[in-house]
């Protein structure tokens, strides 16, 4: 499994950001160790962050350094020169309370340290989608959004589809060439994809040998990896959006339907179904 | 006079470094609370201090284990990137001293070249940033050419710390766009950048201990 060695320039932020991120974790836990402080007071000390690495070096697969403000990249950076273990290490530029969660539910299920670097480094990607667009003068009823990538998913709740029922069905791929398992489901529970069910969803399709996507049909967002709980949380669904599950790869019917139930059971926190 | 840079004119260096510090401490913390977290003077302060302690313990038998030494004390206690970067600077110095316990001038200008070039990497600053970098790039210049040209250690290391001393003051008109003070943008032009504030005062005393340590 991935570990990771949390830098902060304050022990109580690290330890905080840590224990809130192992919330998401059901299951073993990825090895973490905290360098935090110099000297007894705010800072970071390259010498306590090589130790780390090399303490994670006997259990992990390989290390990623997630970090607090800037200073912290720099003692980092030190540090792999420092360390006398020979542990893959990456720092990762994703933000902290953020990039800490996402990574953690990732290693926990399994990913190696390219997925894990990436899903720390894009942790920033769910917030962004989730903060009202900032412009002013944006009118709510025309797409103002000047970004093309952005502008479908930011709320306007204009775009809705036609609402199917929630049932799973084989469809070949939108290029043909391999066959596909995908599914609709509508999500009950009042909170929507939001963090908790989203690590629900990395932790199911982890145990399958598939490839899985979700996209919300009824913003139009994704799709987005089922791998990636920062993704998943990137498509901003909320009680009622429709999600269209797809799956390729040998177990994909399996992954699709434990996903489905997963939403179409609200995740443990909807009202049971009348 | 010294002729060459012993490990009596290094510790010396050092020794002087930790009072100039504590004397000065207030001042670069007055000059970091003006465009940082308001803790450049006591951070040196406190690693030099470190320092001494150490060669009070243990004193250094090689060039390379005092560098070594004095770079992962300023690592540990420094905290923050002035710790990364001054304990970069001394082990890269470390890695690139000669052998044995004394460098002539001319080493002297390669080791604290490699250093220096250690610290850019680390930091990836440029002249201009508004970091001690702005003051090591003319003092490692001046010092090249003053060998270069023949001078005796405690002239040229005489012209690096008055060129980093220039080159410091030269940062007061700058906007930050390295380190905590960047964040500031506009508002940290008007200020001395405190880490070149503290590259000068090293530089000073370097030249300092060249001149008053016997050998």
């Amino acid at each position: 499994m991935i570990g990771f060695v949390i830098v902060s320039h304050s022990a109580t932020l690290a330890n905080a950001a840590v224990d809130l991120a192992m919330q998401m974790i059901h299951g073993e836990p990825p090895p973490v160790r905290i360098a935090s402080g110099a000297d007894s007071g705010f800072g970071t000390d390259a010498a306590a962050i090589a130790d780390a690495i090399d303490a994670l070096a006997g259990e992990a697969d390989g290390v990623v350094v997630v970090t607090d403000l800037g200073s912290a990249v720099l003692s980092s950076e030190l540090a792999i020169d420092l360390r006398s273990s020979t542990v893959p290490v990456r720092i990762s530029e994703g933000p902290f309370v953020e990039g800490i969660t996402a990574g953690l539910v990732r290693a926990a299920t399994g990913g190696d340290l390219d997925d894990v670097v990436a899903e720390v480094d894009t942790a920033l990607a769910a917030k962004r989608r989730n903060v009202p667009d900032a412009d002013p003068g944006a009118d709510t009823d025309t797409d103002t959004d000047t970004d093309p990538g952005a502008g479908e998913a930011d709320g306007d709740r204009e775009v809705r589809v036609p609402v199917g029922s929630d049932e799973s069905h084989g469809a070949e791929d939108a290029n043909g060439k391999e066959p596909a398992v995908s599914a609709r489901a509508t999500l009950r529970n009042p909170m929507g994809l939001h963090s908790r069910p989203a690590a629900l969803v990395v932790k199911a399709v982890g145990a399958f040998d598939a490839d899985v996507t979700v996209a919300n049909a009824t913003t139009g967002a994704g799709p987005a990896s089922a791998a990636s709980m920062v993704a998943l949380l990137a498509l901003g669904a909320t009680e009622g959006d429709v999600l269209v599950i797809r799956a390729m790869g040998a177990d994909a019917a399996d992954a699709v339907e434990t996903v489905r139930q997963l939403v179409i059971d609200g995740f443990g926190e909807a009202e049971p179904r009348a | 006079m010294a002729d060459a840079v012993t490990l009596g004119v290094l510790e010396r260096w050092v020794r002087d470094s930790a009072a100039r510090l504590d004397a000065e401490a207030e001042r670069l913390t007055a000059l970091d609370s003006a465009i940082g977290d308001a803790d450049h003077g006591t951070n040196m302060h406190r690693g030099f201090t470190a320092i001494v302690g150490k060669l009070d313990a243990a004193p250094p038998q090689t060039l390379a284990e005092f560098f070594k030494t004095v770079g992962m004390t300023l690592v540990s206690k420094v905290g923050g990137a002035s710790g990364s970067l001054y304990g970069t600077l001394f082990l890269d110095m470390g890695k690139n001293a000669p052998e044995g316990t004394s460098m002539s001038a001319a080493e002297w200008s390669r080791v604290l070249a490699a250093g220096v070039a250690g610290v850019v990497g680390r930091g990836h600053a440029e002249p201009g940033d508004k970091t001690m970098i702005d003051a090591f790039t003319p003092a490692v210049a001046a010092l090249d050419d003053a060998v270069a040209h023949g001078a005796s250690l405690a002239d040229a290391a005489a012209a690096a710390a008055t060129a980093a001393e220039q080159g410091s003051a030269a940062t007061e008109p700058l906007v930050a766009r390295k380190g905590r003070a960047s964040y500031l943008g506009e508002r940290s032009a008007g200020h001395l950048d405190p880490g070149s504030v503290s590259t000068a005062l090293l530089l000073r005393a370097f030249a300092d201990a060249v001149a008053e340590e016997r050998g």
